[in-house]
């Protein structure tokens, strides 16, 4: 299993509004629960770091039956929501530094409370003079930058978190 | 926008009277060829000889080049390079933005792997996080492919030293100068930059969309801007002759297609090996690096498989050198 498919777990999660999620499959143990009476950003965020570790973690060996493997829930969630919000974590796809902007000088691709469009350019990450332009995948707000200017990130860390707007399916809508 | 029109018919006409050097040709021919107004033609001569094309203008007779021009058409790159992916599509402007952007448009507009932009000149040349590329008109090589690798994002940053490795061979054999390599993107030659690389990706999480690789060659510039004189110099400098820009683009644009294979065949390290092979700053090079969140110094201690570099410290601890600026201390 790898980060892609948790990832992909995760986010269907969220999306049908499944409070626990339980997997078991090659010695790997994966428990996904939700805080469904919560909706904010932190939660959200803590959910997607231990994710990441897991992820992490699922690549070494993993001894059968260890809580450690997916056991990133949060607290158990009190009331019901009939339709939580789900935050689009957007992940560094690699080692390298975090770049806000294109130049030194130049203002910062984006800010939090921007709105942004697929394929919008969110931030640089570079490794070895290699630039490689992280676009947003989804239209929404950037609610949440995790990372500094200038600081090294490393493989599947959170930079952003966008809350995808309502009519992100709308390709005219305009910006 | 009319302007890669008349690029291409610029073109036209350089190829038109490259192909009939021997002749004086009428200037009824060439303007019936290129369907234009003779008063066109004669704008179009004065463009030319603008950038450096030498054409004999005879009266009443016609037009003849004085020389074979060094100007890089399409039509003059395909004649010469071997049949590859690489030049496998050519778009060539005399004057553009950089041929970064360009190449970003052309890969927006789905342009295949070894799709080449390549200019005479550049208005806005980058390099780095925003900084300009010194790129005087027609004496450097400004170019940038478009490549579509099937690599995982993190894998990808090796293709900064496969440039390099590529570049500094050739522009070593060429001029006869000894090349160095500057970990991890400098071409350096008696301790000054004579080429620079600019790598730029976008990649969805687990996928390449397309890497663009833009590299500018300091081939015949006679002389530097003083501010740069330092740090930067050009192959005519230090060679003291001028080297034909048509033959190099050629000639590295084949060696990064034959490394790119051998790349994708047998893994980064064919990369990597040769790199430490012709750099002086792999292995033993006292060095500081400088980033965003201040310098460390040391000893260069080699490369691992993936192209990082790796600095003894003074404290003796091994540190990870994945960017910054490396210069000698």
């Amino acid at each position: 299993m790898n980060l892609k498919e948790i990832r992909e777990l995760v986010e269907l999660v969220a999306e049908k509004g499944i409070s626990e999620f339980e997997l078991e499959r090659s010695g790997v143990r994966l428990r996904i629960s939700r805080n469904t009476g919560s909706s904010s950003a932190e939660a959200l965020a803590e959910q997607a770091e231990l994710a990441r570790t897991a992820g992490v973690r699922v690549a070494g060996v993993q001894p059968s039956g260890s809580q450690q493997a997916g056991s990133f829930s949060a607290e158990a969630g009190t009331g019901v929501s009939d339709r939580p919000e789900a935050l689009h974590v957007v992940r560094s796809p690699m080692v390298g530094t975090f770049y806000t902007a294109p130049g030194q000088d130049a203002p910062a691709f984006v800010e939090v409370g921007d709105d942004v469009q697929p394929g919008q350019v969110l931030c640089i990450i570079e490794a070895m003079k290699l630039m490689n332009e992280i676009e947003a995948e989804i239209a929404g707000k950037v609610v949440k930058c995790y990372v500094e200017n200038g600081q090294p990130v490393e493989y599947g860390e959170p930079l952003f978190d966008l809350r995808p707007s309502v009519s992100s399916h709308q390709e005219t809508d305009a910006a | 926008m009319s302007e890669p029109t008349l690029d291409r018919r610029l073109d036209r006409l350089i190829d038109l009277l490259a192909e009939n050097a021997t002749v004086v040709v009428s200037g009824t021919r060439l303007a019936a060829e290129l369907r234009v107004p003779q008063s066109t033609l004669w704008g179009w001569i004065d463009r030319l000889r603008s950038i450096g094309v030498e054409v004999r203008g005879l009266p009443g007779s016609g037009y003849q080049l004085a020389k074979m021009p060094d100007v890089l058409t399409p039509q003059a790159i395909r004649h010469r390079l071997h049949r590859g992916q690489f030049g496998c599509r050519i778009h060539h402007h005399y004057k553009i933005d950089s041929t970064m952007n360009e190449a970003a448009r052309l890969a927006a507009a789905g342009a295949p792997h070894g799709a080449l932009a390549v200019a005479e000149e550049q208005t806005a040349g980058r390099g780095r996080l925003g900084r300009s590329w010194f790129s005087e008109r027609t004496a450097g090589i400004y170019f940038t492919l478009v490549l579509r690798p099937s690599l995982s994002p993190a894998a990808a940053p090796v293709l900064t030293l496969w440039a390099g490795v590529a570049l500094a061979e050739v522009l070593s054999e060429t001029s006869g100068l000894p090349m160095d390599l500057r970990w991890p993107n400098d071409v350096l030659v008696n301790g000054k930059k004579c080429a620079g690389i600019l790598v730029e990706m976008t990649a969805e999480p687990e996928k390449i969309s397309h890497v663009l690789v833009g590299l500018g060659i300091n081939a015949n510039h006679s002389e530097i801007p003083r501010e740069l004189a330092a740090e930067a110099t050009s192959l005519r400098l230090e060679a003291g002759r001028s080297f034909s820009r048509l033959e190099l683009l050629i000639a590295v644009l084949e060696r990064m297609e034959s490394y790119y294979n051998r790349f994708q065949e047998q893994g980064a390290g064919i990369v990597v090996r040769r790199f430490c092979e012709i750099s002086s700053y792999a292995q033993g090079k006292r060095v500081k690096v400088t980033d965003g969140s201040g310098v460390v110094s040391g000893v260069t201690a080699g490369l691992t498989p993936e192209g990082v570099l790796l600095l003894r410290r003074d404290d003796g601890r091994t540190e990870k050198i994945l960017s910054g600026q490396v210069r000698p201390e």
